[in-house]
């Protein structure tokens, strides 16, 4: 097995540093772009994506362009964000490419003029929704699940879909006071996100907030303090968790159990754009292209665990294996400056959520 | 080696690049209270909204309101636990009060987002203890989520604070009142509360206010337990904010500092008033010295049950729970500890090389880094050492001022001097900003350390040397210093705990290059990643006890 692996990382070697030939269907003069790339030597990464979880995309990428070194750089959403701009404005330069999960920050800096205009030769494989502007690019197709406590949790109270779930938390409030978990959306970009889709997808979604009031749910700023709270039962029900993270943790814990909405299902798409002021905008431009390649996306869908964005990949996590499962139902979030919620937009929204989780516990 | 270096460079330039480290980033801080965006943004304007945005937020009044709360608990919890318990150590026969000594100050060098964490995954509603005491019990009378709770484990884990500067106090008190009321019949508990204590009521003041101001930065304790039910403290709010906007408002948490400086820098001089103020009233003590053990007899189980509950609850509750933790691969009701054993945890952290650069930095920063550090606050206690003009006075209030700077904002303010200061800029991503900023951040501490071992310096000496005629810096080289060098070793051992302990300060300077295990721990826990903050914290420990263990071996006072 390891010999195997050695024997083809070895081959690839040899073949990418002797040919630097474009991939197939890549323009002519994409040799070029690949001898500049070697020639900057490295690409600097910013990403949400935990350096481990990134390691087989890091070293497929080093085996198909050995001349450029992958510099990556893990860190959460919004410290992302905020160093970007201070680095940019100190004029000291910045990553090259930005990778985020926190969508609408990422069309933010977009639209602040921050991202090089790139049209991907990979862009035509790609949903429409996930191109914004040539400028930015989805990369990974990644739903927002329920998660439950599968030692405490009744199979026949699990939630299907939305309703039940706002039925269930609202007919057992004594069962499930204070072990409903969710985003803290004050905290957690990525669930302000979710829940602004869910008032547009769920009718329901005033009586689910009154109910998780009622209940006097619990939040957190991420998924991981969600899939342990519920795995060690000390809450038993999660919303809108990032199922990419809980079907991968439910794998080995036994205690865990997750469900994709049935009604419908929030798909997240990482955002990846090239820095306008890259110093190494050529081998940022590999790396892009690379994500977005068959070769990428499989290794996505499969070691790395999100889901692939591209449907024509043969892995495990795919856009097309969620869609046999949820058929018409899955609802992504679009690349488009109508997520972006910040300032005065945002605040009023959190007052209005906020007045109704306390109508909500007031019993109202 | 290097301090003598230091200590040759000309006084003048000493205090001014203390000032410039000092005042730098806190006006950078105030500068920013008053603008509508990040101050390097082209689209900021001046103005007071950041302000009103604050006074306008609910959010804002109830973490103030909690903040005081908490400080509130904090004192009246620690101030008479820890005189008690300091009457008890310094005052009585209690049987084995050499081994107990090193023990009590614990809490006060593990990180305060390891006890958090520990009581967690030791007490909280699924906690190992927990867990055990629902199958024998039937239940488990605790919740550590409450803000009464976030107030009492934070009252447990100040009691050495108070404990250090009240048995300092008792120690240089002459016993023979205790011995008049003793022989009068008073009991041991009679006699600490109408004679010892009282007697030491300037040092216990002193301790009070300490504890109260410590109350207002708490960050690490409040980001784990206030989280699942919500309640913020101002510190917490602050690091909220980082986000409540969608993208990160420097104004708002800009104008949260200062609020927070406002309150805190008051008690800083309030302080310094009362540590004078206990100086005065050393005149009238008794003849230190001819101190005789007060009999405890029956008490002595009262006594040692207090402390050993403390001690319990305080220490060995959040460590063991941290020990197991670190070990299972999942945990709570349903979960057999046998099969769920793993050195997994170990292995990610292993495997991870930023967290193995981690390791190591923190190692450095708190070796080479604390040496340094200490070599500074050498460098600046020379400075104002036996001399008593403007320039001294100004000292001694400047190392006050990072003491009301929350680490948190601190460190913010740092990373903006690395970002757009030109000459520092190259040195952002590595280690050594991290290091400016714990230097700074714990100037007071380390100045405290350095001015008490200079007292004990006696003058006769330098005085000498300067009649035979050396200059100001031949003396402080060839007399002062090496005099000092116990001292010095002393203080390096605790300001290398204090490093590898601190966690605040390194949030937001956070890079790949400065990585260390206390800031990590704050990003990890964020973002979810439980088994490997479990592996980290024990590492943690491990390291704070390795300086323990030196510092006991050296005879180290671990106290200032």
């Amino acid at each position: 097995m390891h010999a195997r692996l050695l024997a083809v990382t070895f081959a690839a070697i040899t073949f990418a540093a002797f040919a630097q030939t474009p991939p197939a269907g890549y323009p002519a003069d994409y040799a070029q772009t690949i001898a500049a790339a070697n020639k900057e030597g490295k690409v600097v990464i910013y990403s949400a994506l935990d350096t481990k979880a990134a390691q087989p995309l890091i070293k497929d990428f080093q085996a198909l362009y050995p001349g450029v070194k992958v510099e990556y750089n893990d860190m959460n959403s919004t410290e992302m964000y905020s160093r970007f701009i201070a680095e940019v404005a100190s004029g000291q330069g910045s990553a090259d490419v930005m990778w985020s999960s926190a969508m609408d920050l990422q069309i933010k800096l977009v639209d602040d003029g921050q991202a090089l205009t790139y049209a991907s030769p990979e862009a035509a494989k790609l949903p429409a929704w996930a191109v914004y502007r040539n400028q930015a690019y989805g990369t990974t197709y990644e739903p927002a699940v329920f998660i439950y406590n599968k030692r405490l949790v009744a199979a026949d109270e699990v939630p299907q879909d939305h309703a039940a779930f706002a039925k269930l938390i609202a007919t057992k409030a004594d069962k499930f006071k204070g072990k409903v978990t969710t985003y803290d959306i004050e905290k957690s970009g990525v669930g302000f996100m979710f829940v602004v889709q869910d008032t547009k997808y769920f009718p329901g979604m005033k009586e689910l907030e009154k109910g998780f009031g009622a209940t006097s749910y619990r939040v957190y700023a991420s998924t991981g303090n969600m899939l342990e709270k519920v795995s060690s039962g000390e809450h038993l029900l999660g919303y809108n968790v990032l199922g990419s993270y809980a079907l991968v943790r439910a794998k080995k814990d036994p205690a865990l159990g997750v469900v994709l909405p049935k009604d419908y299902t929030l798909v997240l798409s990482r955002v990846m754009f090239i820095g306008k002021q890259a110093k190494n905008p050529n081998a940022a431009k590999l790396w892009t292209d690379y994500i977005l390649s068959q070769r990428g996306q499989t290794q996505i869908g499969g070691a790395v665990e999100l889901f692939s964005i591209r449907s024509d990949v043969d892995a495990e996590y795919t856009s097309a294996s969620l869609a046999k499962q949820l058929g018409a139902n899955i609802r992504p979030i679009p690349l488009s400056p109508d997520i972006i919620y910040l300032d005065k937009k945002r605040t009023d929204f959190l007052s209005e959520w906020k007045a109704t989780l306390q109508a909500g516990a007031a019993g109202k | 080696m290097r301090a003598m270096t230091l200590a040759a460079f000309p006084r003048a330039l000493t205090i001014f690049v203390t000032a410039s480290a000092v005042l730098a980033p806190l006006s950078l801080i105030f500068y920013q209270s008053f603008l509508s965006a990040p101050f390097f943004d082209a689209r900021k304007t001046a103005g007071l909204g950041a302000y009103a945005f604050i006074f306008a937020d609910s959010d804002f009044w109830d973490a103030s309101l909690n903040s005081a709360l908490i400080a509130t608990a904090m004192v009246v919890i620690a101030v008479p636990l820890g005189a008690m318990l300091a009457f008890v150590m310094e005052r009585t026969d209690l049987p084995g009060k050499r081994w107990i000594e090193p023990l009590i100050l614990v809490p006060s060098f593990v990180s305060p987002m390891v006890l958090a964490f520990g009581y967690v995954v030791s007490a909280g509603p699924v906690g190992f203890y927990t867990v055990w005491a629902t199958e024998f019990f039937g239940g488990a009378p605790w919740g550590i989520y409450s803000l009464t709770a976030i107030g009492v484990i934070a009252g447990l884990t100040h009691v050495p604070n108070v404990y250090v500067y009240a048995s300092a106090a008792l120690k240089s008190l002459g016993s023979d009142v205790e011995e008049a009321a003793r022989v009068a019949g008073a009991s041991p508990f009679r006699v600490a509360t109408t004679v010892s204590l009282p007697l030491i009521t300037p040092a216990l003041l002193f301790s009070a206010v300490l504890v109260f101001f410590l109350g207002f930065e708490l960050f690490g304790l409040p980001l784990v337990l206030g989280d699942p039910e919500g309640h913020l403290v101002l510190s917490t709010y602050l690091y909220k904010l980082t986000n409540k906007l969608g993208t990160p408002s420097y104004h708002l948490m800009a104008a949260v500092a200062i609020c927070i400086v406002a309150v805190t820098f008051p008690l800083v001089l309030l302080q310094r008033y009362l540590l004078q103020n206990t100086r005065k009233y050393a005149t009238i003590k008794g003849k230190a010295g001819r101190m005789r053990e007060l009999p405890l007899r029956a008490w002595k189980w009262v006594a040692g049950a207090l402390i050993g509950a403390w001690l319990f609850v305080g220490v060995i509750v959040p460590l063991s729970g941290i020990a197991l933790r670190a070990f299972v691969s999942n945990w709570g009701y349903g979960a057999k500890l046998s099969e769920v054993l793993t050195l997994e945890h170990f292995q990610s952290v292993w495997e991870e090389p930023t967290l193995v650069r981690a390791i190591w930095n923190t190692i450095l920063i708190g070796t080479i880094g604390g040496a340094i550090a200490v070599a500074c606050y050498t460098a600046i206690g020379f400075s104002t050492h036996r001399r008593n003009d403007g320039w001294s006075r100004f000292v001694d209030y400047l190392v006050l001022v990072p003491r009301a700077v929350p680490g948190l904002l601190a460190g913010l303010a740092f990373l903006w001097v690395f970002l757009f200061f030109p000459p520092l800029t190259p040195l952002r991503t590595t280690i050594f900003s991290m290091w400016l900023a714990y230097t700074v951040v714990w100037l007071a501490y380390g100045m405290r350390l350095i001015s008490s071992s200079l007292l004990q310096v006696s003058s006769e000496l330098e005085e000498a040397g300067r009649s035979a005629g050396a200059s100001r810096g031949r003396v402080s080289r060839d007399i002062t210093l090496p005099l000092l060098r116990h001292g010095l070793l002393a203080s390096w051992l605790l300001v290398f705990m204090i490093f590898e302990r601190e966690y605040s300060t390194g949030v937001y300077l956070l890079a790949p290059g400065t990585e260390v295990i206390g800031a990590e721990l704050v990003s990890l826990w964020q973002g979810g990643a439980i088994d490997v903050v479990a592996a980290l914290s024990l590492i943690n420990v491990v390291l704070v006890g390795i300086g323990l263990a030196l510092a006991l071996r050296f005879g180290v006072r671990l106290r200032d």
